[in-house]
């Protein structure tokens, strides 16, 4: 093969490219998440879940005429990782950036989002994320700050529990989730009977529930990961726990009940987001995810979904691609799942950036979340 | 300085261009890039320090990475509290002298992986004061907005600005690595290497070297912390768990053990390789860096300047063979006859 018979196929490749390039101009959204390390499930979900809703709005036409491209970097679930990336993301003068989902990560990436304008729309859950000052953070779900109130108040009013037991992770996540749910259990006077941390990753929960057995309480909360709440489960199933276990989203997770098996039939709590509920765009959703990646979504993978759909109705609102603009467009930003059927569920951003939509009480029977109660948004 | 450009005109060659690529190479670079070689030359000083521990003293420490967070703990909360960068630049260089001098202790007792263990140890200790003495270390939450200090008036908040920083500190802490290392000091870690009954035999005080390669070790993985936590403007304890003390390891030894130049050419390729190989093999960065990682240590087992040495002596030897063949005086079968 001659030097020209190589070069004149390569040179028509790249301006065949460079045509379809200006042909149809991009809008650029960066990615970070958790990709792999302790956190891989849930950064893999997060970016499947936003890379189903661009290829929907790809498939209609774009936002505002224009496709949407977005390349998801591996944090390797690292706060200092991720800031690198996130800096990487923003010399390239994104669009919005989208992630990471811890929360540590986030504390350090927003940061640099914030001086640079650029929107962030992210899938943290701790409860200072919106309260630090920083400018552009966008949530695609609750913070703890709004979710443990619904579950104490579960506990307290529905269990009538007056004793509960605390299993969390020693974590950022697992911290801020325990300090929460403490905070409001005390609040409505329940005693808080056993508190049991555990560490990230771990396998064995043996003597963890030996603990809880020999604790008098009349209901066990959880907040741990989705591989270690599947682990715990099991042993408390192993050593015949019978009391209520409740949990926020992650223990209902579908991760857990695919592990956790028969020993999640029982778990109850609220979930902020669920692939089961009995709602008609979120069974879409899930029939959509299902059909592209052939495994059920969770939690994650709806924020990751959400939160493309999130930049897309700010920037619908403005009627023009203004990255400097979106974070205002977006703060006070009410929308409709009727008028925007990708946002799933009503929902409503106020100026720190938390949402307001409705929640669901949920219980796991025979291997499926099951939606016992619909909680209206607290400004309906 | 001339005379030493006419004995090794190559090595003054390399020097100056390495030093042209580190001052004016961030200066095509984007936030990014600055940012990943500040990080490498943090990384650098703590791997030197660890460097000068395992490489030249012979001494195996899984505790590197506690001391890197020992050092930014110290700078976070102090900074945070406004005292200015040279106070816990002091307070850690006091603290990680004394504590890597501790340290150094069982090292009298217990040799290699032993040793390793109860530096493993420390490491696991370490970390779990930064994550359970919440007063001090605001513990999982982590430590937010840490200042970048101003210098003589100019902000290190600009990312080129932070790098410079970072780059001095480097020059610095490889200026001293290298007295230490050239003086008898250096000499005396290197015997304790060898042959430490030898050394002894020799009035080494192996005791004394022993725990002040611990301390040297620990202060330089300190400084590096106390650059890290402005570098980042984030710390929270899962950064300096133990794989933080492995990729030092990592990186001594894949740039070489017991070579200057190593640790820098080892933070090159943990620092920097995967970052590079990133915008090649997507989400296959990190199984390519392992192989290659793999496939280095496997052609050579004492890094790549342990490889280059190799290589240099064996064309060293060569050329000394062929000098020696030249030499010898051959024998003319026809002329004897």
């Amino acid at each position: 093969m001659t030097l020209r018979n190589l070069l004149l196929p390569s040179l028509s490749i790249v301006a065949v490219a460079a045509f379809a390039d200006l042909a149809q101009a991009q809008v650029k959204i960066a990615c970070v998440s958790e990709l792999s390390g302790p956190g891989a499930t849930v950064g893999i979900n997060f970016r499947n879940g936003a890379n189903l809703a661009i290829d929907e709005i790809n498939a209609a036409g774009g936002l505002l005429g224009q496709k949407i491209e977005m390349n998801c970097a591996d944090s390797q679930t690292n706060p200092g990782v991720a800031r690198g990336l996130v800096q990487k993301a923003l010399d390239a003068n994104p669009y919005a950036v989208l992630g990471p989902v811890y929360s540590g990560s986030i504390k350090v990436t927003a940061q640099l989002t914030s001086e640079s304008g650029v929107t962030n729309v992210i899938g943290g859950e701790a409860a200072e994320l919106t309260q630090m000052g920083l400018k552009t953070l966008i949530r695609t779900s609750f913070g703890q700050q709004i979710s443990m109130p619904k579950l104490a108040a579960y506990m307290a009013d529905d269990l009538k529990a007056k004793n509960v037991a605390v299993i969390w992770v020693n974590n950022d996540f697992g911290k801020g989730g325990r300090d929460g749910i403490t905070k409001e259990l005390k609040a409505r006077g329940v005693t808080i009977s056993a508190d049991i941390s555990t560490e990230a990753a771990q396998v064995d929960f043996a003597a963890d529930v030996a603990k809880l057995k020999q604790a008098e309480v009349d209901a066990v909360f959880i907040y741990l990961h989705e591989e270690e709440s599947a682990r715990i489960l099991k042993e408390i199933q192993k050593q015949g726990i019978k009391k209520p276990l409740i949990g926020e989203t992650t223990l209902l997770n579908q991760k857990v009940i695919e592990l956790a098996g028969d020993a999640a039939n029982g778990v109850r709590g609220h979930v902020g987001l669920t692939a089961d509920a009995p709602i008609p765009s979120i069974e879409a959703y899930r029939h959509k995810f299902m059909a592209k990646y052939n495994y059920v979504p969770d939690h994650n993978s709806m924020k990751g979904y959400l939160g493309i759909y999130t930049i897309k109705a700010g920037t619908q609102k403005m009627g023009k691609l203004d990255p400097k603009g979106l974070t205002a467009a977006l703060k006070g930003l009410s929308v409709k799942a009727a008028d925007e059927p990708g946002m799933l569920m009503d929902v409503s951003i106020d100026q720190n950036g938390d949402l307001d939509r409705i929640g669901f009480l949920a219980e796991v029977q025979n291997g499926t979340t099951v939606i016992t109660k619909t909680l209206p948004a607290l400004k309906p | 300085m001339i005379a030493l450009l006419r004995s090794r005109p190559a090595a003054c060659a390399l020097a100056i261009g390495v030093a042209c690529i580190l001052l004016f190479l961030p200066l095509t670079l984007s936030r990014f890039g600055n940012y990943m070689l500040a990080m490498w030359a943090v990384m650098t000083i703590a791997a030197m320090g660890l460097n000068l521990t395992l490489g030249y003293a012979g001494q195996v420490s899984l505790a590197q990475g506690a001391f890197v967070g020992i050092g930014a703990y110290a700078t976070a909360i102090m900074t945070v509290n406004g005292w200015p960068l040279y106070a816990p630049l002091l307070l850690t260089v006091a603290l990680c002298f004394a504590i890597g001098w501790l340290l150094g202790y069982p090292a009298l007792r217990v040799q290699h992986h032993y040793l390793a263990f109860v530096t493993l140890s420390f490491a696991t200790l370490a970390y779990l004061v930064f994550r359970n003495e919440e007063w001090l270390t605001k513990g999982t939450y982590g430590i937010f907005g840490i200042p970048r200090p101003t210098l003589f008036g100019v902000s290190l908040k600009h990312h080129l600005n932070f790098y410079y920083f970072s780059l001095a500190w480097l020059v610095i802490c490889a200026g001293l690595m290298l007295w230490l290392v050239n003086s008898p000091w250096g000499r005396a870690f290197t015997a304790l290497r060898e042959n430490p009954a030898r050394a002894q035999s020799l009035g080494v005080d192996t005791r004394r070297y022993t725990l002040m390669a611990f301390a040297i070790g620990s202060t330089m993985g300190g400084v590096a912390g106390v650059l890290y936590a402005p570098l980042v403007e984030f710390i929270d304890p899962n950064p300096f768990g133990l794989p933080l003390s492995f990729s030092l390891l990592l990186m001594v030894i894949v740039g070489g053990s017991g070579y200057f130049l190593g640790p820098a050419l080892g933070a090159l390729i943990a620092v920097l390789l995967p970052e590079w190989l990133r915008d090649y093999t997507q989400g296959y960065y990190l199984i390519a860096y392992a192989l290659l990682v793999m496939v280095l240590l496997i052609y050579s087992p004492s890094g790549i300047l342990g490889w280059v040495e190799r290589r240099t002596a064996d064309a060293r030897t060569r050329r000394a063979s062929l000098a020696r063949q030249a030499a010898v005086p051959t024998y003319d079968a026809g002329s004897a006859s």
